[in-house]
């Protein structure tokens, strides 16, 4: 009998603690951010031959901050379900490599501007948006994270950068690439521009 | 005993529960109350397309994940993120113009300019120019029954005008004044109306545009001071020289968007469509936060 009640008591307590995440995404982002910027002062770091350690370490944080997986079904929204299992990883990892191209050198070029973490808000119970603000001399740049929570850990899923979601972005090109070219032409597309670049 | 624990414990549970969905119910909530406000002020073919045009934030949100886990409202939905692109060719084809435009002109001018310019000194300048959108700024307010907005955008211009040295300086936007810039235009204000983009348009130089914020382009012409300067070419020099300094401080902008992107053309349409959405939804909730009820008329017409 008391034992019975004891299962249940734990087990109310288990249920209860559950959906309490408030904070946890922010500092989450916050805490990515933070060790990428870590690594941008790094003083040890400063010589131009160490940009590939640089890059390595950045590499690390990003897979622990993104979900690839959900950034790229995303961003195909039902076009994922063209894709075969072998397309899908080869996506997935071509669309990562496209975007490190492009946002690599932009994130090394960072010279000291300030980051604020402001305002997280709760979208449901397992999303969140994170917002934040690059402060540079001449302007301030918004920039918001939305996250999902996978397991015990939150995830970054898709970046907002003034106010141009980079999902929506990426959906709206692959669609219109998709809508008169095969999965396997729009890898071919990605192959070649991780390749020239 | 235990039936008399067990219920309390089922009370907390309850209680307790709920608290962390808050954000869900009040995103429902606003879903709910939108689309009344839309039957009071119009046809009732408009209530079932209400839900997907809230001033909710983050009801997009809800969309994105309807996307991947059900694809079949997924066509609909996407179609009303996007801009009808009838004349497509001609917009290629005048994207390419500016894109050359930009890299063999337009950049090497604002680098060489750059160089010799301090960032200071170029930053004052766009106070400067900014402050000359005064104006239309202060116009579109009006035209929005947006009064605070329309005192903030006099004040200053007022102030900026007189203690930041002809706008060179921005002290109405200090902590102690906090007059920030409206963030509003005719293109906006025409939206707060219920007229739609229309369709997708690339101006040579003036780049992304729709009928309606042509419209804009147009005022911004009338309605910016230097166009009354004589002879012709003074306001033609200091607009060249605007649109330099401007460059000058977001070098590699475009460039970033241009090498991150799969297809420039179509990215560029889309980043200027869903800039233009949040800046109006922006607005929208500001006008509902105010009482006004002109998110009815959005959401009625679509117009994003």
């Amino acid at each position: 009998m008391k034992k019975q009640f004891a299962i249940l008591s734990i087990l109310i307590v288990l249920v209860l603690s559950v959906p309490v995440y408030a904070g946890i995404p922010l500092t989450t982002a916050q805490g990515a951010v933070n060790r990428v910027l870590d690594v941008l002062r790094d003083p040890k770091l400063k010589s131009p031959a160490a940009k590939e350690i640089k890059k390595e370490k950045l590499r690390i944080i990003y897979k622990d901050m993104f979900d690839e997986i959900e950034f790229s079904r995303r961003t195909l929204a039902r076009n994922w379900n063209k894709f075969t299992p072998a397309q899908r990883a080869e996506f997935v990892d071509l669309f990562e490599q496209v975007l490190e191209k492009a946002y690599i050198d932009k994130i090394l070029a960072y010279s000291n501007e300030k980051v604020n973490f402001y305002k997280e808000t709760m979208i449901s119970e397992n999303q969140a948006e994170i917002q934040s603000r690059i402060i540079t001399p001449s302007k301030e740049i918004p920039i918001n994270y939305r996250m999902i929570r996978k397991g015990s850990k939150w995830k970054t899923y898709d970046v907002v950068v003034e106010n141009v979601s980079l999902v929506q972005n990426y959906r709206t090109q692959f669609n219109d690439i998709l809508a008169s070219n095969t999965p396997e032409q729009l890898l071919e597309i990605l192959r070649k521009k991780v390749k020239t670049h | 005993m235990k039936s008399y624990l067990l219920s309390i414990f089922l009370f907390i549970f309850l209680a307790v529960g709920p608290v962390h969905g808050a954000g869900t119910d009040a995103a429902q909530a606003n879903t709910e109350t939108s689309p009344s406000i839309v039957v009071v002020g119009e046809t009732v073919e408009t209530t079932t397309e209400a839900p997907d045009k809230t001033a909710d934030p983050f009801q997009e949100e809800y969309e994105n994940g309807e996307y991947t886990d059900n694809g079949a409202n997924a066509a609909s939905k996407e179609e009303k993120l996007e801009i009808a692109d009838p004349l497509e060719p001609f917009n290629r084809a005048m994207f390419h113009f500016n894109d050359k435009l930009y890299f063999w002109m337009l950049k090497p001018v604002a680098q060489g300019y750059k160089e010799v310019v301090p960032e200071p000194v170029r930053i004052s300048f766009k106070n400067f120019f900014s402050n000359l959108g005064f104006p239309i700024r202060f116009l579109s307010c009006l035209f929005q029954a947006d009064f605070s907005g329309a005192a903030t955008e006099a004040g200053r211009f007022g102030v900026n005008t007189i203690w930041g040295i002809g706008g060179l300086m921005d002290p109405a936007a200090s902590k102690e004044l906090d007059l920030q810039k409206q963030d509003t235009d005719l293109g906006l204000t025409l939206a707060s109306y219920g007229v739609g983009h229309g369709f997708y348009i690339v101006w040579p130089l003036f780049g992304p545009s729709s009928p309606r914020d042509t419209i804009d382009l147009a005022g911004r012409y009338f309605l910016n001071p230097l166009s009354y300067i004589t002879p012709w070419y003074y306001p033609l020099g200091t607009k060249a020289l605007d649109v330099v300094n401007a460059t000058s401080l977001s070098i590699g902008d475009y460039e970033s968007l241009k090498e991150a992107a799969i297809d420039p053309y179509v990215a560029l349409r889309d980043a200027y469509i869903q800039y233009r959405k949040k800046q109006i939804k922006r607005k929208n909730n500001k006008a509902g936060a105010a009482g006004v009820q002109l998110e009815g008329n959005l959401t009625k017409s679509g117009a994003y």
